[in-house]
């Protein structure tokens, strides 16, 4: 009888909570992002709940987060409940499995193409006329030219400018390591800012108006052409520059804990769809599937792209040579 | 004496143009555009310098609010002290309340009611939540000559309407039980919270607020514990557990009606012991023991409490009522009852400050203060309550032994009745002087024993509570 009377009492509690807790009909995801997302994701975001509501019936809401790829990387670690990132590299995305456990190491096999629905690269963005004459890397080490680029330490945009510019002189010298070194270091002795994602550096060369070139990620500077229109910048494509595939995952431990997984997925492998592509190659990403690369062929330079694969044995060894604590990116650069 | 960013430009701007009209009379006696060139250079060099400083400033301020985002976030109001971290999902307050207390008896007690000072409380409380669910509340008391832990326990808010509690706390019972003893009205709680009803007990709880907070439950399982008593936090006094429910609706909150501030509920508690010593203990306002059951009684059976219970404010008036019955199965050698004890308390008070009176408190629209002219909030409150202990107590012989010369018949109080008139005087959220004058009369459960002799207390109290 005792026994009956307190089972019935938890029965009943259970029974008055469990209704209410699944009634909620809004489902929120956060997506956390890095810094020039922000245009491409808004306008996904829309379409993916136009999507999500027409195939469910459920409302989703999609909150975004952007900055550095690296902060934000830091951000989840430390407990920022993310559904899904979409990050700049697959380094920081592999630091979300190694320091905090909530993806599994695989991660970047779960999706096509190393889990990236777009590429990109870097080009230079220049000031109307080029006054500096900036035609490829070599510029931007020459004395008095002053170059603005992110932090690699925070941005991942940053990291991919950096080994854009070492791959260039690599090839150009035959693979001598030192002289990449010297090359890099007479780079970033030109730069005068370091912001801490690729958005900051757009606003110091763009609207404050520093500096003579920008290393930039290829759709940032599109997007400053289009906003500021073409009399005020020019895209320099240099003769080699750096393949940038910025992958995405679910991250399942936080996913599974917020009950978002299914919803989540469908959002990532909604980045793959006819319409995450197109919006994708709208934004001035390049889309990966054949229809779309076609499609946006004509808006995106020929560029000779090298894989970071092939040129420095992928992220994890060109994290720890250069961007780690006491790496070359620490050996070269002397704060201002 | 700084200048923003485009007064600097400006003056570099003014400088180009001054530098060029100087070249430009200069053109005339040497014509000399290389110097021109090489000025205007200097003039680009330094925009840029400037311009980098500027953006540095920039970064420097942001880099500085993200890290302040970062920083955990310390308070201290009349809250108490509270560090919370950046993001919010874990706090810690320190909190604190003292009261102290002046009682005066009146009359013509024999032996006298000693006149005393006491520290009513001294509960430093240190109370804080750990991942936005999980909160707790360690409420620990100095004043009692043996240091008694009032409240320790853990709250887990999975949900507003599903919340876990276990530790030792208030038993969901009494609706002036659960006021907090800094909002009392009086100086101590009527019969039915002090007296009939469970105080602090050892257990574990589900609890939450449905339909917007308008219906609230609470149903757990306790050590169980005797009338008027607080449970052991190690060690349970008793051969079974207590069932305790509790349920008050307040169904017009957050309407714009005049029933508002309308609540009302029940609750109730259930316990089968046997053969455990009856430890109920009835007290009057002035906390002077009157009834008490006879060592030999012992529990042998069902013990079960309900109460009715509603308040409601409207303004600055308030009012609270609340009903309790306990029923005890006793047994003294082979004389066997069921013991039915109850009481019934009805208050109301007034802010004459025009403040709105709450259950949770009063907030002064001015503090008291001297020189701002400040004078806090007032307060005046009425109650009448009573209790009534079983005529077959005393006629079983369940009642302990009647003695006939301390306060004229402990022990052979049948009923006690008490009206109490408080003035409040709310100085600040904080501080508050309360008076309370209580007069209870008394009538004895046996022909041969005249009836205690009326009790004329008045308590005063100095609280500060954060």
């Amino acid at each position: 009888m005792k026994l009956s009377l307190s089972r019935l009492l938890l029965a009943g509690a259970f029974a008055l909570a469990v209704p209410l807790s699944a009634s909620a009909a809004d489902v929120t995801l956060l997506n956390v992002s890095y810094d020039p997302t922000r245009e491409l994701y808004t306008e996904f975001n829309k379409a993916f709940a136009a999507h999500w509501k027409s195939k469910t019936g459920d409302n989703v809401i999609i909150k975004q987060s952007h900055g550095g790829a690296g902060k934000q990387a830091r951000a989840v670690i430390d407990g920022l409940q993310a559904d899904v990132v979409t990050l700049a590299l697959a380094y920081d995305i592999d630091a979300i499995h190694e320091k905090a456990k909530l993806i599994p190491k695989d991660w970047q096999t779960r999706l096509p193409n190393n889990s990236a629905p777009y590429t990109s690269t870097i080009v230079l963005l220049v000031r109307k006329g080029n006054p500096k004459q900036i035609k490829d890397w070599d510029d931007l080490a020459k004395p008095g030219v002053a170059v603005i680029t992110p932090n690699p330490k925070t941005s991942g945009g940053a990291r991919w400018n950096y080994l854009a510019a070492w791959g260039y002189e690599l090839k150009r010298n035959g693979g001598d390591q030192e002289k990449a070194k010297d090359f890099v270091k007479k780079i970033f002795a030109n730069v005068p800012v370091l912001d801490s994602g690729a958005r900051g550096s757009t606003t110091t060369f763009v609207e404050r108006g520093i500096g003579d070139v920008f290393i930039s990620w290829e759709n940032e500077a599109f997007l400053a052409l289009k906003e500021l229109g073409p009399d005020k910048f020019e895209i320099v494509v240099p003769s080699v520059s750096i393949l940038a595939e910025p992958p995405v995952t679910l991250v399942d431990k936080v996913a599974d804990k917020r009950k978002t997984r299914a919803v989540a997925q469908a959002y990532l492998e909604y980045l793959y769809s006819e319409e995450g592509q197109d919006l994708a190659g709208k934004h001035y990403y390049r889309p990966t599937n054949p229809k779309y690369v076609e499609k946006y062929a004509k808006q995106f330079p020929t560029v000779n792209l090298f894989k970071i694969d092939d040129v420095f044995g992928g992220w994890q060894k060109a994290q720890k040579e250069h961007f780690s604590d006491g790496g070359t990116f620490d050996q070269i650069y002397t704060n201002k | 004496m700084t200048f923003k960013a485009t007064q600097i430009h400006g003056l570099i701007a003014a400088t180009l143009i001054g530098s060029g009209a100087l070249v430009f009379s200069g053109n005339a006696l040497a014509n000399d555009s290389s110097e021109l060139e090489a000025l205007r250079a200097l003039v680009q060099e330094l925009d840029q310098k400037i311009r980098v400083l500027d953006r540095k400033g920039e970064i420097a301020e942001a880099a500085a609010k993200d890290e302040k985002k970062k920083q955990p976030v310390i308070k201290a109001n009349s809250g108490g002290f509270t560090i919370g971290s950046a993001d919010g999902a874990h706090v810690f307050k320190l909190r604190g309340q003292l009261q102290f207390d002046n009682r005066s008896f009146f009359g013509d007690n024999d032996p006298d009611l000693k006149n005393d000072n006491v520290l009513r409380r001294i509960r430093p409380r240190f109370q804080g939540t750990l991942y936005n669910i999980f909160d707790f509340d360690i409420n620990t008391d100095f004043a009692p000559d043996t240091t008694t832990v009032q409240d320790a326990y853990i709250n887990a808010r999975f949900l507003p309407e599903f919340q876990v509690q276990a530790g030792k706390f208030k038993s969901p019972f009494s609706l002036e039980r659960l006021q907090s003893g800094n909002w009392i009205r009086f100086a101590e709680r009527s019969y039915v919270a002090d007296s009939i009803s469970p105080n602090r007990d050892v257990g574990i709880q589900i609890h939450g607020n449905l339909l917007e907070k308008k219906l609230s439950y609470a149903a757990g399982v306790f050590n169980g514990i005797d009338d008027g008593r607080s449970g052991k936090q190690s060690g349970d006094a008793n051969t079974d557990k207590e069932f305790a429910v509790r349920l008050f609706a307040e169904p017009f909150k957050g309407e714009d009606s005049v029933l508002a501030g309308l609540g009302f509920g029940i609750a109730g508690t259930w316990a089968d012991q046997k053969d455990d010593a009856v430890a109920d203990r009835y007290r009057t306002p002035g906390l002077q023991t009157f009834f008490e059951y006879h060592a030999d009684t012992k529990s042998n059976g069902n013990k079960i409490r309900w109460s009715p219970q509603a308040y409601y404010y409207y303004g600055p008036f308030g009012l609270i009522a609340e009903y309790a019955r306990s029923s005890t199965d006793v047994k003294r050698g082979i004389n066997t009852a069921t013991l039915d004890n109850d009481a019934w308390q009805i208050a109301g008070s007034w802010v004459l400050t025009g403040e709105d009176n709450n259950f949770a408190g009063i907030t002064p629209k001015n503090n008291f203060d001297l020189k701002k002219g400040g004078w806090g909030a007032w307060e005046i409150a009425a109650r009448y309550h009573e209790l009534e202990v079983d005529k077959d107590a005393f006629d079983g012989g369940f009642a302990a032994t009647a003695n006939t010369t301390t306060n004229f018949g402990r022990n052979a109080t049948e009923k006690a009745q008490s009206w109490s008139l408080g003035v409040n005087w709310y100085l600040n959220k904080n501080v508050k002087i309360a008076t309370t004058y209580d007069h209870t009369s008394f009538d004895s459960a046996y022909a041969n024993i005249k009836d205690r002799e009326d009790e004329k207390a008045l308590f005063t109290r100095f609280q500060v509570a954060y």
